[in-house]
């Protein structure tokens, strides 16, 4: 049998292939070889609980969790924006085991995509806010009240704060109103849903953020540049998450904060990946049921004292930060995350192509 | 190597064809004695199989992921993000109301920021590098810097200076005109102009380098004015200067940093926001994001058509061991004066703008309300737990990126500045049209492509570890690097590792010593720049990093959209003041470590 030629053309094209095709699989398999995930199956460890958060006491309550029940858990801490992003984009090989953001559309809406546990209740004695956000089928577990929005101004600037959202409208508050925007800020579209919800209509709504906008109403992303536009001068009433605005107030004596009637309940809430695992399931609702624990509860509260920490219990028994106003002489309305859910995209488009613009 | 295969290997050299004849493209010597054949056979193959693994890669780790994320425009059903399997409603969308009217704005916008990047940009490069201008050694460190800041930096400095009851009304210099003017599109094209500034720079300067002074001693004995000589000067650099507009076009367009603070607060909408919104929103629509992104790929045909149209037929390989050193021009009083004023003017608007929002937003810490200045937003950065983990990883994933992508780049480089086929134009295509899509198309074109349910059946697991992350930074990284060094590696002449090869180096040691010095600083350059690049890159860290390992960009944005905004800027005037230092530790290291002989190229001599 004749010897092929060694430097022929074919020869080279074959050995061209097999160096790319080397080339690729050495890269591949390098990468996919020693992926965690893998390891962790090959060993057959525990698979590790990964949390998707944007809380900012996430860490603190990831360490006290670990140490408490020796899960091993990995935090994914992002923006609310990114997290649902990567959960949209990977829905069909999910990676991670609980999502804990503020809000209750976004789990409503992956909730009716079924990709939520539903009927998970942690065993606990729930408080007159808690019960009222808790979801019909259990698909998510409230952890912590916030408002959207409280009114932070300058006490030295104002002496005296609007005390309805109408009177926002008025020639007063020209140039002086700002918010953030839906698309970047993840309480945003909660507190525009509460505005149309307490108006009566989505339309009464939009008629009342266009005032507000012929009012010359200041955008900017998030409740950090909100705050600082406050601060600067730029605008004099900032329309942000009471958390942020009460833990401005902490770094800024002269920042002060009221709700005006209704504000809008915005809870946290965990929601557990029903594609994961049996193990990682039962992980996640241990994480959610210590959340609730009065350990959790105290982590929670002391996490980020100037941040995320300012929020209204939902169990009995444990009282809220000293800095937090009392909730007795406003009125407080939850929007159904199931009515409002749907409509977020097609409200947040019309904001940012009307209102924005 | 034996004594006989020097000889074969220089016969060899003895008998190849001339260049860019037929025998020379393909490397295969016309004839060649048995040993001289395989030697050089070999070396072909190598090179083909060389070639063919960079195609592959490129294939895998740009095209592929791209793909996903653009075929979603026509068929969000592929990856379960719609009902349809083919529809061009998404792709309707983009040329009706605010979609169409922000990608209008996005092209006029990056064509006019290119321009104003090469306008500033060339006469900055030329003063720092062939004239007598004070302080020159410091413009490159300069430039750096405006490198190093992420762009939402100026956008935030420049508005926290002219808003309203802003830093200058404070000071008593504020004006509704200003205002006006800086908060609206000409302060957008200002900004976006600024940052392209390094780009033009760095490109003009490492072609500077190889042009050596024979061309303007020519045009200048031959009895030519300085314009004249300056004529016959400026189109050797086209290369360069294409390259330039291309990438301050392209990196314009992609650029979400000035779209989300300074352009967006002034309601002039571009196309990278719109792109963001869409994913944003939640549910994020990813076909509308992958039509917007569609377009962004299209519109950097626009240079490349412009730049292959200037350049085509034409050779510009310059840089040869003829090469002599530049005579450094002297500056005249006035012209010292003028040059000067210029060049600091260029670097308060780029550097200025950004400090004065960095300081007033991290040194008072109760949001800008009073001017009291405090450390407090610093030592809390120093005192949060595990604050440092973040600038590490950060500072790993930088200098490994930037190794890696530099050699990627070097190569793609060459292929890119040979002669023109079909396939390097479609090379070319692809990296320009990688620089102009968002970090957050490739991040999210990753997760689609490389977490396929059928990947991790097969134990292919990458999405969410350190890996993918590394890689999609490469991949991301890769396509500007070799644009920078297209320039430099095309003014290589052959006959430098030709002449390393007639004198007895093998392929390897021949590209070193008859290559490598040659394109030395270009090549540190490019690694600095890369490096620049990733250490705070954001959109793509936020949502490929492995859970538990946040790289900096994440902590400083999680800060800063949050409760803590001084925090944030604090954190991020760290870990900027660090980069920094690296790349003066790396300009240092260069200068003290490269022989004598590697410095010498591009430098220039006093006239």
């Amino acid at each position: 049998m004749p010897e092929a030629n060694p430097n022929g053309r074919g020869a080279r094209h074959r050995r061209a292939l097999g160096a790319g095709f080397v080339c690729a699989a050495l890269v591949v398999g390098a990468a996919a070889g020693t992926t965690p995930a893998l390891a962790a199956k090959k060993a057959k460890k525990k698979v590790p609980l990964i949390v998707y958060s944007a809380q900012g006491y996430d860490q603190a309550m990831v360490h006290a969790f670990q140490a408490a029940t020796g899960i091993p858990t990995k935090l994914d801490t992002n923006s609310t924006g990114p997290l649902l992003a990567q959960i949209q984009a990977s829905k069909n090989n999910p990676h991670w085991g609980l999502l804990w953001v503020d809000g209750q559309t976004a789990f409503a809406e992956l909730d009716d995509e079924h990709l939520l546990v539903k009927h998970f209740e942690p065993k606990v004695k729930w408080n007159a806010l808690g019960k009222r956000v808790i979801p019909k089928d259990k698909s998510f577990v409230p952890t912590g009240i916030t408002l959207m929005a409280a009114v932070a101004y300058t006490s030295k600037v104002l002496k005296s704060p609007p005390t309805s959202w109408s009177t926002l409208l008025s020639p007063k508050w020209k140039n002086d109103v700002g918010m953030n925007t839906p698309t970047q800020s993840g309480p945003t579209y909660p507190f525009i849903a509460g505005i149309m919800n307490y108006l009566g209509s989505i339309n009464k709504g939009k008629q009342f953020f266009q005032k507000l906008k012929a009012n010359g109403l200041v955008i900017h992303t998030t409740n950090g540049p909100t705050l600082a536009a406050l601060a600067s001068g730029q605008i004099k009433l900032a329309l942000v998450q009471s958390s942020a605005a009460i833990g401005a107030e902490h770094t800024a004596p002269t920042l002060k904060v009221k709700y005006l009637s209704p504000v809008t309940m915005l809870p946290s809430n965990i929601g557990i990946d029903a594609k994961s695992t049996k193990t990682e399931i039962a992980e996640a609702k241990r994480f959610a049921s210590f959340v609730l624990s009065k350990l959790g509860q105290a982590v929670m509260k002391t996490g980020t004292p100037t941040g995320d920490s300012l929020y209204y219990p939902v169990v009995q028994g444990i009282k809220p930060r000293p800095e937090l106003p009392s909730l007795a002489s406003v009125k407080v309305q939850h929007t159904n995350p199931y009515v409002w859910g749907p409509r977020e995209a097609s409200i947040n488009s019309w904001f940012v192509n009307t209102i924005t613009k | 190597m034996t004594l006989a295969d020097r000889d074969s290997g220089l016969l060899a050299l003895d008998v190849l064809p001339p260049a860019g004849s037929q025998g020379a493209e393909r490397g295969v010597p016309a004839r060649l004695p048995p040993a001289g054949r395989i030697t050089a056979s070999r070396f072909a193959t190598a090179g083909r199989a060389l070639r063919f693994g960079m195609w592959g890669l490129v294939a895998l780790f740009i095209l592929v992921p791209c793909v996903c994320f653009l075929a979603l425009s026509v068929s969000p059903r592929l990856f379960d993000q719609g009902p349809q399997w083919f529809t061009l409603g998404y792709l309707k969308t983009i040329f009706t109301g605010s979609s169409a009217v922000s990608i209008v704005n996005s092209l006029w916008v990056s064509a006019s920021a290119a321009l104003l990047g090469l306008v500033i940009g060339l006469p900055i490069a030329w003063l720092a590098g062939r004239t007598s201008l004070p302080g020159r050694r410091f413009v490159s460190l300069g430039m750096w810097l405006v490198l190093l800041l992420p762009s939402w930096l100026p956008g935030i400095g420049w508005e926290r200076l002219v808003v309203r009851d802003g830093v200058l009304t404070r000071f008593g210099l504020g004006s509704a005109f200003v205002t006006h003017a800086i908060m609206g599109p000409f302060g957008v094209v200002l900004l976006l102009g600024l940052r392209a500034v390094p780009f033009t720079y760095l490109t003009i300067t490492a072609s500077l380098a190889g042009l050596g002074q024979e061309f303007e001693d020519a045009a200048r004995v031959h009895g030519a004015s300085r314009p004249a000589a300056l004529r016959l000067v400026l189109p050797i650099l086209a290369p360069a200067i294409w390259s330039a507009l291309a990438i301050g076009f392209a990196e314009s367009i992609s650029d979400f940093g000035v779209a989300y603070t300074l352009a967006y607060n002034s309601h002039f909408s571009l196309a990278t926001y719109q792109l963001y919104a869409a994913i944003g929103n939640f549910p994020p629509s990813f076909p509308a994001a992958a039509a917007i992104g569609l377009v962004l790929v299209a519109s950097v045909a626009l240079p490349l058509t412009l730049q292959a149209r200037a350049l085509r037929g034409r050779s510009y390989a310059v840089l040869s061991a003829r090469t002599r050193q530049a005579v450094r021009r002297q500056l005249s009083t006035k012209g010292t004066i003028l040059a000067t004023g210029c060049v600091a003017l260029f670097f308060g608007l780029a550097l200025g703008a950004p400090a004065v929002g960095t300081v007033t937003g991290s040194l008072l810490a109760d949001f800008g309300a009073s001017s009291r200045i405090t450390f407090a937003n610093y030592s809390g950065v120093l005192h949060i737990p595990g604050v440092s983990g973040p600038i590490y990883r950060s500072l790993v994933y930088g200098v490994v990126t930037a190794s890696i992508t530099v050699v990627a780049g070097f190569m793609v480089a060459r292929l890119l500045s040979r002669r023109r086929t079909r396939s390097t134009a479609m090379l070319d295509f692809l990296l320009l049209a990688t620089v102009a899509l968002p970090g957050v198309v490739f991040a999210a074109g990753y997760i689609f492509a490389y977490n396929l349910p059928f990947l991790s059946r097969i134990g292919v697991d990458i999405y969410q570890t350190v890996w993918l992350l590394v890689i999609g930074y490469i991949a991301s990284s890769l396509p500007t690097n070799a644009r920078v060094l297209v320039g430099p590696v095309s003014q290589v002449q052959s006959s430098l590792h030709d002449a390393a090869r007639a004198h007895g180096a093998g392929p390897v040691r021949a590209w070193l010593s008859g290559v490598l010095p040659a394109v030395s600083r270009p090549v540190v350059m490019a690694w600095l720049f890369t490096f620049s690049g990733i250490f705070l890159e954001l959109p793509m860290s936020q949502l490929l990093y492995a859970p538990g390992s946040p790289p900096l960009s994440v902590a400083i944005n999680l800060n800063i959209a949050g409760y803590h905004f001084g925090l944030g800027l604090a954190q991020a005037v760290i870990g900027v003041a660090i980069a920094l230092c690296l790349v003066c530790v790396v300009l240092l290291a260069y200068r003290l470590l490269a022989p004598k002989g590697w410095r010498r190229i591009g430098s220039t001599i006093r006239g």
